[in-house]
Order: C-alpha cells, then sequence, then structure tokens
C-alpha cells in the first residue's frame, strides 16, 4: 500500500511559508540573489510589478511607508486580494453576488486595468 | 407601479420596479413577491419575469451543469501575477478576466467558461515562467557568488 507523503495544499503552504521567511529575513535591496525584473533589464522602465519584492520585504518587517515607496500597487491591492477571499469561500448567494458584481464586476476589472496601466505610466514619470 | 420585492432566505430585499429587478441577478428559484401575490413565489413560476434570466436553459441529456455562480474570472491571479512576475501574461489575465465577465453577463456561459479556461492558462504559464526565471536566477546568483 502506498501512503501519500504529502499533499498539494500542504507543500503550497509550506512553500509559502518558506518564501514569506526568506522575504522577511533579507531584504532584496541588498542582495544579487533575487531576481531582477527582465522588463526593467530589456526596456529600461518600471513595470507595474518592479519593487513589489522589497515592498514585501519591508510590508513583512512593518515598515508600510517604504513599502509604499517601492510599489504603491502592490500594497493598495493587498485589501482588495483578500476580499476575494472572502467571496471565493462564500457559496453562491444572492446578496453576495451584489456585492461582487461591485467589487469584482466588469467596471472593477476595467479599473484595476486602468489602474495598472496609469501606475505604470506615472511611476516611470517620477522615476527618470 | 407594480414593485417587487425578493428573499435570499434571510434577508428580505426591495422595493424594486421592474428595471431595477433586472440588475439584481435574480435566478429562477428566487423567491418573489409583489402586491397581489398570496406568498412568495418562485421568480420562474411568474411569467412577466421570464425575461430576467438570461442563463440558457438547461440541455437534455447528460451536460455540464449550469452554476449559479459566474467562472472563475482569475482576476485577483492575474493581478498577483503582474505585480510579482510576468507584466505581459498578467495584462492578458485582466483582458481575460473582462471577458470571462462580459461573456456571463450577456448569457453566454460557454464563452465564459472558455474566457475562464484561458484566464487560468495565462495565469499559470507566467506562474511556472516566473517559478523558472526565480530559480535560474538564484542559481546563477549562487555560482556567481561562489
Amino acid at each position: 500500500m502506498v501512503y501519500k507523503l504529502y499533499n498539494q495544499k500542504s507543500v503550497a503552504i509550506f512553500f509559502m511559508l518558506s518564501i514569506g521567511a526568506i522575504y522577511f529575513l533579507y531584504n532584496p535591496a541588498d542582495s544579487e540573489l533575487f531576481p531582477k525584473c527582465p522588463f526593467l533589464l530589456i526596456t529600461g522602465y518600471q513595470c507595474p510589478g518592479c519593487g513589489s519584492q522589497r515592498a514585501l520585504h519591508n510590508l513583512l518587517n512593518l515598515n508600510i511607508r517604504d513599502a509604499f515607496l517601492n510599489n504603491a500597487l502592490m500594497v493598495i491591492s493587498i485589501p482588495y486580494i483578500l476580499t476575494h477571499y472572502i467571496f471565493e469561500i462564500n457559496t453562491f448567494k444572492v446578496r453576495m453576488m451584489k456585492w461582487r458584481n461591485i467589487f469584482f464586476g466588469n467596471k472593477a476589472i476595467y479599473i484595476v486595468f486602468i489602474l495598472t496601466i496609469l501606475f505604470a505610466i506615472i511611476r516611470n514619470l517620477l522615476w527618470n | 407601479m407594480k414593485k417587487y420585492f425578493y428573499t435570499d432566505g434571510q434577508s428580505q430585499f426591495g422595493p424594486f420596479t421592474f428595471e431595477e429587478l433586472e440588475k439584481e441577478n435574480l435566478t429562477g428559484n428566487t423567491m418573489v413577491w409583489y402586491n397581489g401575490l398570496s406568498d412568495w413565489t418562485q421568480a420562474k413560476d411568474i411569467p412577466e419575469l421570464e425575461s430576467l434570466f438570461r442563463i440558457p436553459p438547461i440541455p437534455p441529456g447528460p451536460g455540464r451543469p449550469i452554476p449559479t455562480q459566474p467562472p472563475k474570472t482569475w482576476l485577483v491571479e492575474s493581478i498577483l501575477v503582474t505585480l510579482f512576475c510576468c507584466l505581459p501574461f498578467g495584462i492578458a489575465g485582466i483582458v481575460n478576466a473582462s471577458k470571462v465577465e462580459s461573456a456571463y453577463r450577456a448569457g453566454d456561459l460557454e464563452g465564459a467558461l472558455q474566457a475562464s479556461e484561458k484566464a487560468k492558462s495565462w495565469v499559470m504559464t507566467s506562474f511556472w515562467i516566473g517559478i523558472v526565471i526565480g530559480f535560474i536566477y538564484v542559481l546563477i546568483g549562487i555560482s556567481g557568488g561562489l
């Protein structure tokens, strides 16, 4: 009889905890080991994700201000992403649908899209 | 003008005009009442509300059950991918999320499910690309540091 030593969920949790520990302990700004953004290397422009590793490090160390400077989009996305999981866990309810449509409906998707693009443009204008 | 109320079993919503009711995403099983009905009635049993249900009727025989919930849009996962890895893939994911929603709203469940699958594949592709690039980068970094 073969026993399964692990399942997908526990592997994912272990993986996330390890990543979290690494980013908590080490600042990507001080180390060459952390992956650099390929988009930045190739184009010289910051993408909407640039700075998210440093932001994660600063957030885990509760330096909200620095995290915001590293990647403001990531910091403001976190409550939104967490909200999403409330809707994911809850089963279908008419009342939930209404809020889901407000937060995650088509209009919301357009706003996310536009914000992401705008953020990329503005950060590059400010940065250069 | 006729005012409608509906309930999810716990709370009661309304009054709504017919136009407002159209935006409330009722299903055929939602209990609806208006002044003149003796009791809450399933919306599908009220002929005038028939146009509210855009979900196409279930085809006969074994088929995919029609979900009451919209298919997963992968919006949040696309945002995460945009933030942590691969910009073009993340943006493609967001665009596909919008396609899932529009198709679902238009009653095109098949299209919505297809777009959802596509959004998923963008997210998964970029997730694994991100992992591989990160891994290669760390390997190069370690070997360079030695």
